[in-house]
């Protein structure tokens, strides 16, 4: 099943969104360069064997501001959710990642990932992550890892000494950043995003 | 460790006796002028009474914090003694009460110097600072360590003797309006640790401080004072105990410590304040505010701590990277019983150029207990090049129990790396069957694990504390099994 995209501030996001026995939910969320974007998404795994599958990219430029809050709740055992939201910020945009992962007493045997990456390409961009997990549960596997940080000089010394021009190899290097989320949307997508990279 | 097991099966907390001791207390309540016989019983300055009046004005404008994943029962300020302190022999008033001497030796904490001198207990040297309730006892060491400049007394003491030293550092890292419970501190602090290590210097012993909390109805305010003068370097401990009562009992400490240039500051905490009984009645509410300032250049700032004890925890020690390529860490192990709650972590604030920092908490949450980490890491735009990692870990026995990390990320610097990585999950069953198969019993297989996954942190405390924190998580973890 292929994943459902949504545009960030252009697609209606659904608010809540509840699971029961073995359904799935995968979907990716985009918020494209240019415009202020926000989205705010509550999963309740109301059933057991529920898997949530969802990703995110956000480029953020200019003034803009971006902010993703997700809250994923595991009330019953034996589900998994995997989230993972990038994000790059330029120029005076400020980027904000609020994830939550809940699993309720007694929601054994729940594996749940979240990860959330952000770049910084100017001085004063700003990236704000709260990546949470609140657990009630002992059977469980649960992980979060968030990153952020800037271009490796090392890739692109790499890059540039094979001669390709550092604007380029800058841009190489972002969509290699973003490469495990772009693979999960289709070609249109994607060319908007790259060219949209700064 | 089975030896450490069978060393204290069967006992409880072992702290939880009471000093018979005649005291003398000030009246129940808060107001100015509790606030202002505090101050003449200490016979302190009129510019210290100042800022505690100070403080006490701002606090009564503020309310206390509630972000906390805590149930915090309600406090009644109006219901604690502020200043219980043990009174002195008329006839012999420069002598320790034996009463006190003895506490203290049950404890463990050596005031005697000379046998410490003498090797009798096969330690190693340690200065310690011993604080009763409102007070500090006994100082051991002062002499000694005066020879090389180093300052070590009770806050008291340090502000008749070195008014200039206290006025200017003290709220220099954490002010008086801070937060709720540092702003009460700073009306109405007690005892506590004054530290001054001049530039240079190596400090030839380990300092520390105990604290002892023992009249009931009474509150602990102590205020430590560390200042780390260029180059030099100064490991801290500090410990702490308190009898077992039904009621539950306020901890309000603040802890400064001040890092110049190129010196080198390590503070160990284990924290064992009464958790409280199996059935969540009393213990100890640890509420502090711990914050260092690497003020210099290439200075170094360490926490570790090992949190067993308390009913409830509140405690963030901090250290905020203002010198450039200055560097911290935060070691720390949290570990939650029956109905205990803890909320702790640590902020590292980069403001230097180049300055690192690096994360490494380890939770363990058991019984009815809730453990949270909260942290933040924040990248100021001046941070260039700077640099955190940042593990943080919960380990859950028991069906029954939280395991919480809520940290919190900010950069606004574009050369600046954060890495951040958090894991929650129960023993393996796979090596609990490896141990018990080898005929390990259960508990002591937990307790072996236990042991190996907090390793890292146990690894960077002194060596006198590291086999007290290994005892105090094994009795921390009896009967959790099962």
């Amino acid at each position: 099943m292929m994943d459902k995209v949504y545009i960030i501030g252009k697609d209606s996001i659904p608010e809540r969104i509840s699971l029961s026995d073995s359904q799935e939910f995968r979907a990716c969320f985009v918020a494209l360069a240019g415009a202020d974007a926000g989205m705010s998404l509550e999963i309740d795994i109301d059933g057991r064997d529920c898997l949530v599958d969802i990703a995110g990219v956000c480029l953020c430029t200019g003034e803009q501001k971006a902010s993703v809050n997700v809250t994923v709740r595991h009330n019953c055992p034996g589900s998994r959710s995997y989230q993972q939201f990038l994000s790059i910020a330029s120029g005076e945009s400020r980027a904000y990642f609020d994830g939550l992962v809940y699993v309720a007493p007694g929601a054994g045997g729940t594996k749940a990932e979240q990860q959330s990456r952000s770049l910084l390409l100017d001085s004063r961009a700003f990236v704000e992550a709260r990546p949470q997990l609140e657990i009630y549960a002992d059977d469980v596997e649960c992980s979060h890892g968030c990153t952020s940080g800037y271009l490796d000089e090392d890739e692109l010394f790499y890059l540039r000494s094979r001669g390709i021009p550092e604007q380029q190899a800058k841009k190489f290097q972002m969509i290699a950043f973003l490469s495990p989320v772009l693979g999960r949307l289709d070609e249109e997508l994607k060319q908007t995003i790259y060219d949209s990279l700064p | 460790m089975n030896d450490i097991i069978n060393d204290i099966a069967g006992k409880e907390y072992q702290g939880g006796f009471v000093t018979e001791v005649a005291q003398d207390y000030v009246p129940k309540g808060l107001n100015e002028d509790i606030i202002r016989l505090i101050s003449s019983k200490k016979q302190e300055p009129e510019w210290l009474l100042s800022f505690r009046l100070d403080a006490f004005r701002k606090w009564q404008k503020m309310t206390p914090p509630n972000w906390a994943h805590l149930k915090l029962p309600e406090i009644d300020y109006q219901d604690i003694i502020y200043y219980a302190a043990p009174i002195r022999d008329e006839d012999r008033p420069s002598e320790i009460d034996p009463a006190l001497m003895e506490t203290f030796d049950k404890l463990g904490i050596p005031l005697h110097e000379r046998e410490a001198l003498a090797g009798v207990k096969g330690k190693a040297n340690v200065a310690v600072d011993a604080v009763f309730d409102s007070v500090s006892v006994k100082t051991t060491f002062s002499k000694t360590l005066s020879e090389k400049g180093i300052i070590f007394c009770s806050f008291a003491e340090a502000a008749r003797e070195y008014p200039e030293l206290v006025r200017k550092h003290l709220a220099s890292v954490v002010p008086v309006g801070d937060n709720f419970f540092a702003a009460l501190n700073s009306a109405v602090f007690s005892d506590g640790t004054f530290c001054y290590i001049p530039k240079g210097v190596k400090c030839p012993m380990e300092l520390s401080s105990y604290f002892r909390i023992n009249a009931s109805g009474t509150g602990q305010f102590e205020r430590t004072l560390i200042v780390a003068d260029e180059d030099s370097q100064l490991s801290y401990m500090e410990g702490c105990t308190a009898p077992m009562r039904d009621s539950h009992q306020l901890h309000a400490a603040v802890v400064e410590i001040v890092v110049e240039k190129g010196a080198d500051v390590k503070y160990s905490t284990v924290q064992n304040w009464y958790p409280g009984d199996a059935q969540g009645r009393g213990g100890i509410l640890n509420l502090v505010t711990k914050r260092g300032l690497c003020k210099g250049e290439g200075s170094h700032l360490s926490w570790t701590q090992v949190e067993t004890g308390s009913a409830i925890t509140w405690k963030y020690p901090s250290t905020i990277l203002k010198g450039d390529y200055s560097s911290s860490e935060f070691y720390s192990v949290a570990m939650t019983n029956n109905y205990q709650q803890a909320d702790t972590g640590t902020k590292m604030i980069h403001l230097g150029r180049g300055t690192r920092s690096r994360i490494v908490s380890k939770g363990i949450s058991a019984g009815h207990s809730e453990n949270s980490y909260r942290g933040l890491v924040n990248m100021a735009p001046g941070a260039t090049g700077a640099r955190n990692y940042s593990q943080c870990d919960s380990l859950l026995i028991g069906s029954q129990c939280g395991a919480h990390t809520f940290p919190l990320i900010r950069n606004r610097c574009s050369s600046a790396v954060v890495e951040h990585e958090a894991t929650t999950s129960k023993i393996s069953e796979d090596q609990l069957f490896y141990c018990t198969q080898r005929g390990i019993s259960e508990e002591d297989a937990v307790g072996l694990i236990v042991g190996g996954y907090a390793k890292e942190v146990l690894s960077r405390l002194p060596m006198e504390f590291a086999v007290e924190a290994r005892k105090l998580l094994s009795v921390s973890l009896e009967g959790s099994i099962g």
